[in-house]
């Protein structure tokens, strides 16, 4: 016998997870290693009457399929939907939420056989799998409704047959904004009988790309108000804190919230592991990929079939190797422990699921790639190597193991990043009522102005029309003297030769990107990165990662916006010398913060506000750094040219009295308040759902008034001395900036502004509850060699601020 | 003080990337569509109205050189039935033939666009029709002034679209008429008409004149097709045409209040084009179907005589692409007989081969093959199947190998020519004339030209050529293992049975 991994089922999952977590307990003395043990108890169906107006065979084609009657929530979704309201439904994952919007859309099809849908999925994996299940209902009803995708993969003789016996038309927002609205007149049958519109996995469509689709959606509905349709929409979310606000604002209509949840599920057990500090002083730990082998190792030990999560490309292979050593097969044999990502080829991911589904694969290691819709069946237990960024795609992950019988188990493994370190040190943030906010700015100028000329494009602009907030009129007279439209009467025509859409990428705000080009062996292209981020990621000599791989950048063409880059196996990677100046230009609101200083019943005062900011900032060099021990080991000088940015920020203003208040030297209150932006900024993108790079942080001096800044810029001090990290002068009265890393914005500042309170209190949690001493990467950032009271610093200041008292 | 800006909306506009100007300032803005005057002036244009408003319209009659295809004998019938695509209902393509072949109900149509890229911001400003009438062309253009202006443009187009509803254009299937349809959907008031027959000329253009011509645009069959094989028959020249990729450009300055004589060419190129248009396609009529009969009986004098070869080579290509191996064969022979560049030559061999065998006339076939490998022809002695007089064609055509054409190129095209050729040679003497020494003969000349080949090939091309090179090695060497079985066994008498049959090889 190989090692046992042959299908066992003496004992219950839950028991032999129960074992596994016993044995790991008994070994942490501390209580520091398993910080939560989350029991979710079994739940029993809520059922309801599949409803009245359910023609005959569509009920028969899913009591086929074994589904006679509904979920409470699948029918109170269904009523709504019949009742014509817009709606968003809140469920976790496998709880059927496809019957949600299949149930009355099919309906609707049934009964009138003009009528039309598109079901937007954000990638074309999910459209995919979404058109596997629809065929199977049609082919039940004998193809009583035409179900396609419509992707880039379309070929281009079956898209003349889509257009005009599509019944639903399954499709991605890319494709909606480059391929369908542009071209709305072939589909002319689908737009002047668009009923419904369901947008499935609504928190997806959040920031950037969300600001982008409300756009498209604006297109969207103008075009089918000129075939005389207005459509209904349909939504489905995982778990955040405000998907009605966010489907309300996509979609720019009432949205009714459906969160009820009628599906049953069987018991789990959700566990938090941090791995165990090696070293305290410097708060570092072992290796969470180790550690998420070792787990998984167990878990497979006990023939529990397991899927593993791993944040990037090169960690799926990593853990995919260590668990193949340990899990041998006999030469010849199929691996009972497969890898799955982007980049597999779609016939060897299909035997993969395949194999899944019916057990004859044991373990997967996967990157976010099967964290969504792909029928994998359900495995036992679900382990994730580090903290997946939100706490929505933590569920879905967890989802992937759980039956509807039988118990299951997840298990998170933290890393040191302090997103991954304030989760697992806090696991009521993660366990209580979701924090998680989406939000998106689609009137953000930069965004909006582009979709503007794509209107154009798609429709002449009239001028009684509206698009946001914008001064259409105004706007549309600027297109005009650019040379982008033209007024004749009262409407303003594209004057054009080439295609706006094409030139216009949903997922970032300009289309002045840098290509990375891998000059390692054939030249080839491996990505993009957006000119902001370009002067800090690509400049020459940076260690450029991408999908866990390094590479050197040999060489930056700025004309051509161009990137050549080499392969490399280093042991530091490169931090950019960034200066950075904020100057406020406007401030939108502004409130004083009361100050806590009990202790020394002096006035403290602190404020915060948000509003409209410039951005100036210069990469003059970089810093090389050794991995694990963060050393400093070199540095460059770089002659870039300075980049400005108008964004939207929020920011904290220290007063003087609080700053002089703080019992330590001049350096290490500077040091400090660096300490608690860099805290802040990690739990900022924790309650925004946001990339780390989606938010920036600079501290600034605040100048006389708000408005009228000095005319000058300050010069960038030498770079010695921001290598040193130390600031020229002292601050007087200090801004601490948290501002939108895009121009124009993306609508993270006001929100921050109003949870400012939560954020504070946050980011105590996240220093205060650190096992560093002195601070570390996990709660302040790396700190040099004479700072012994940061952290303390950074303490001090919050107290000052207040963070015991409520939000406004 | 701090610069306040004077108006901030405007401010906050001046720093988006998206609206950096893409042309320069200061061009004259005029909203109101100017009157018809300038173009009156300008091109005798008159401003035609209807329900919709007013657009321009500039008529004018042409006398042509060519004669006007008025009625259909049968031969123009047949040329007819070979352009008309047939994947349609039987039915469905019998009323198109029926109404196609009144060249009454023929409407040219040719369009200037603000733009190629398609969708439905792309604007059609400018649609010139034409047709036969009294002898000559008359040639009808409308132009919108403004946007404003175009309902009622295709209003017009739609009426005049009633009138003749048979569609001749120069790549508008995949062009001119899906843009206009999506012009008449946009006005959410006029359908498109959908035309009973749509004879899209660039498909024959390419397959008559690809081998001759490496540019098939109008302007290039103009110059090296209207005018060169048949005499000087138009009596316009491109010399000072617009440049078309500056069109849309043209059109927008216009329209943005600039002057509109630099827009006169466009009309012109636009006119010309219609008239090219109409005398392409008397001339594809008069290649396919031989000349039309003038009436005098003058008409059967052969095309041939005064056909460019490598005209006569597309004919056939199109002809064998149609459905019609007979003609096809027939335009191949006279090709190779009034003689083809060696690269064209090596091709319609191959071609005529092929045709050869599918007729069943083997002998042909296998001196066709011998004459690609530059074989000396022995006297073609049982050429009896055939008919005598192309069997004399076939002499002359084999001549001409003698004649010079022997070196063997080296470019791709001859070694792939060279190569069936040796196949086809190998197939024929094993399954027909069983003749095993002969046919491993001809596999191992094949594996030799290979050998040559790659001998000989550059560097750079190593790619594309070694798949090419490794398919046709592993085809010869199976071959000739076959085949040395074979004869091994047929030496012994031991059996006469195929010991690997190979299905489908004749």
């Amino acid at each position: 016998m190989s090692n046992s991994l042959a299908v066992r089922t003496s004992k219950d999952t839950l028991a032999r997870v129960r074992e596994i977590v016993e044995q790991l307990a008994a070994r942490d003395a501390s209580g520091e290693v398993i910080t939560a043990v989350h029991h979710i108890p079994a739940r029993e169906a809520a059922w309801a009457a599949m409803p009245e107006w359910v023609r005959p065979e569509l009920r028969a084609a899913f009591a086929a399929k074994g589904i006679r009657q509904l979920y409470t929530h699948q029918a109170a979704a269904a009523e709504a939907v019949r009742a014509g309201r817009n709606i968003v439904v809140v469920t976790p994952t496998a709880s059927g939420k496809t019957i949600c919007y299949n149930v009355p859309v099919l309906n609707a099809v049934l009964e009138n056989r003009d009528a039309r849908a598109l079901y937007l999925f954000p990638t074309k994996a999910l459209a995919q799998d979404q058109l596997a299940e629809l065929h199977d209902l049609a082919e039940r009803m004998d193809n009583a409704f035409g179900v396609f995708t419509y992707d880039g993969d379309t070929p281009s003789d079956a898209r003349r047959a889509i257009r005009e016996k599509g019944h639903i038309v399954l499709t991605n927002p890319d494709m909606l904004h480059t391929g369908i609205l542009p071209h709305h007149t072939k589909w002319q049958r689908l737009f002047e009988n668009l009923r419904y519109i369901v947008l499935d996995e609504l928190h997806t469509y959040r920031g950037v790309f969300g600001s982008h689709l409300c756009n498209v959606l604006r297109r969207l509905r103008r075009i089918a108000n000129f075939y005389g349709s207005t459509p209904q929409f349909i939504c489905c979310s995982a778990t955040i804190a405000n998907p009605g606000e966010l489907a309300a604002r996509l979609i720019e209509s009432d949205v009714e919230v459906l969160d009820g949840n009628g599906a049953p599920a069987a018991e789990k057990v959700f566990v938090f592991y941090n791995p165990p500090v090696v070293n305290r002083h410097l708060g570092i730990r072992r290796s969470y990929i180790n550690e998420t082998s070792r787990m998984a190792q167990e878990f497979l030990k006990r023939s529990l079939q397991t899927i593993v999560f791993a944040n990037s490309r090169l960690h799926t292979e990593v853990l995919l190797t260590y668990l193949q050593q340990a899990f041998p097969t006999s030469p010849g044999s199929p691996q009972n422990v497969r890898g799955y990502r982007g980049g597999y080829l779609p016939g060897e991911r299909r035997e993969i699921e395949r194999g899944l589904r019916e057990g004859r694969i044991r373990g997967v290691v996967s990157t976010n790639a099967l964290e969504l819709g792909i029928d994998i069946g359900s495995l036992d237990v679900a382990v994730m190597a580090g903290y997946p960024g939100t706490i929505a795609s933590t569920w879905q992950r967890a989802g992937r193991a759980g039956r509807r019988s039988g118990s299951s188990c997840a298990v998170m493994v933290a890393s040191s990043s302090p997103l991954d370190q304030y989760v697992v040190r806090n696991p009521d943030y993660f366990f209580g009522r979701s924090p998680e906010h989406a939000y998106i700015q689609p009137d953000n100028l930069e965004i909006l102005v582009n979709h503007v000329k794509c209107a154009a494009f798609e429709l002449p602009i009239s001028k009684e029309e509206k698009i946001g907030s914008v001064d259409l009129p105004a706007l549309c007279d600027r297109l005009a003297e650019a040379g982008y439209l033209h007024k004749t009467g009262d409407h303003w025509h594209w004057t054009q030769e080439a295609y706006p859409a094409d030139a216009v990428s949903l997922r970032s705000v300009t289309s002045d990107n840098f290509v990375i080009v891998d000059i390692t062996g054939t030249p080839e292209v491996i990505g993009e990165v957006d000119f902001s981020s370009a002067l800090t990621t690509v400049h020459p000599k940076a260690i450029y990662l991408h999908q866990g791989e390094q590479y050197h950048v040999e060489r930056m063409d700025f004309a051509e916006r161009k990137a050549y880059v080499k392969r490399v196996d280093v042991d530091y990677y490169t931090d950019a010398i960034r200066y950075t100046q904020v100057r406020v230009l406007e401030i939108a609101d502004q409130a004083r913060l009361t100050a806590g200083g009990e202790a020394k019943g002096r006035d403290l005062h602190a404020a915060r506000s948000h509003g409209d900011v410039l951005v100036r900032s210069q990469v003059v060099g970089f810093k090389k750094i050794k991995f694990f021990t963060h050393e400093n080991i070199g540095a460059g000088q770089l002659e870039l040219p300075e980049n400005e940015m108008h964004t939207t920020a929020c920011w904290t203003t220290l007063d003087r009295a609080l700053v002089e208040s703080l019992p330590y030297p001049i350096s290490e209150r500077q040091d400090g308040m660096r300490g608690l932006l860099y805290a802040m900024h990690s739990v900022a993108t924790l309650l925004l759902m946001c990339d780390a790079h989606d938010l920036a942080v600079a501290i600034g001096e605040r100048p006389p008034s708000p408005g009228v800044a000095p005319d000058g810029w300050e010069p960038a001090p030498d770079l010695e001395a921001l290598k040193q990290g130390a600031p020229e002068k002292e601050f007087f009265e200090p801004n601490l900036y948290l501002y939108d890393n895009y121009p124009g914005g993306i609508g993270f500042s006001e929100p921050l502004f109003h949870a400012h309170g939560l954020l504070l209190r946050k980011t105590r949690e996240l220093i205060a509850g650190c096992t560093c001493q002195k601070g570390c990467p996990s709660c302040i950032g790396p700190t040099g060699e004479h700072s012994e009271h940061i952290k303390e610093a950074a303490l001090a200041i919050l107290d000052c601020l207040g963070t015991s008292a409520e939000p406004n | 003080m701090a610069m306040i800006p004077a108006d901030k909306t405007k401010d906050k506009f001046a720093r988006i990337g998206a609206l950096r100007p893409v042309r320069r300032r200061g061009d004259t803005e005029s909203e109101a569509p100017r009157d018809a005057s300038e173009f009156a002036r300008l091109l005798g244009a008159t401003a035609e109205r209807n329900r919709y408003g007013e657009h321009l319209s500039i008529r004018r009659w042409y006398a042509t050189p060519e004669p006007c295809l008025t009625k259909m004998d049968e031969r123009a019938r047949r040329a007819l039935r070979l352009l008309l695509p047939n994947g349609g209902k039987e039915s469905a393509a019998k009323r198109d033939m029926l109404l196609a072949s009144d060249p009454a109900e023929w409407l040219f149509l040719d369009t200037e666009t603000t733009g190629l890229a398609g969708g439905s911001g792309i604007y059609a400003f400018l649609v010139g029709l034409a047709w036969w009438d009294s002898g000559g062309l008359q040639v009808e253009q409308f132009f919108m002034r403004d946007f404003g202006e175009e309902h009622s443009l295709l209003l017009a187009l739609d009426e005049r679209m009633a009138k003749r509803r048979v569609l001749v254009t120069f790549n508008g299937k995949s062009f001119d008429w899906p843009l206009l349809e999506t012009r008449f959907r946009m006005t959410r008031a006029i359908a498109p008409r959908v035309p009973a027959a749509h004879l899209d000329l660039l498909h024959p253009a390419r397959q008559l004149w690809r081998p001759r011509l490496n540019s098939v645009r109008l302007a290039e069959l103009e110059r090296h097709v209207l005018c060169v094989s048949t005499g000087s028959r138009l009596d316009w020249t491109r010399e000072n045409d617009v440049d078309s990729a500056m069109i849309p450009e043209l059109y927008f300055s216009y329209v943005r209040g600039g002057a509109a004589e630099p827009l006169v060419p466009v009309f012109q190129h636009n006119q010309m084009d219609l008239r090219g248009l109409a005398a392409l396609a008397g001339r594809i009529f008069e290649m396919i179907g031989g000349p039309q009969s003038n009436g005098d009986g003058t008409a059967e004098a052969t095309s041939s005589a005064t056909d460019h070869p490598l005209d006569l080579y597309g004919l056939s290509r199109l002809l064998d692409r149609r459905g019609e191996p007979a003609l096809a064969r027939k335009a191949c022979s006279a090709a190779l007989v009034a003689g083809l560049p060696i690269e064209h030559d090596r091709a319609a061999r191959r071609d005529l081969a092929r045709f050869a065998k599918r007729a069943g006339d083997l002998p042909g076939a296998v001196e066709l093959w011998k004459s690609i490998l530059g074989t000396v022809p022995g006297a073609p002695a049982k050429l009896n199947a055939v008919a005598p007089t192309q069997s004399r064609t076939l002499e002359r055509i084999l001549q001409r190998t003698a004649a010079g054409t022997a070196a063997p190129a080296s470019d791709g095209g001859h070694l792939r020519a060279a190569l069936e050729a040796c196949e086809q040679l190998a197939i024929h003497f094993e399954h027909r004339a069983r003749a095993f020494d002969r046919a491993a003969q001809f596999a191992r000349q094949g594996l030799a030209l290979l050998d040559r080949a790659k001998a000989g090939r550059r560097m750079d091309d190593v790619s594309a050529g070694a798949t090419f090179c490794r398919k046709w090695q592993a085809r010869f060497t199976r071959r000739l293992t076959r085949l040395e079985c074979k004869a091994l066994r047929a030496s012994h008498l031991i059996t006469h049975q195929s010991v690997d049959p190979v299905p489908n090889e004749l």
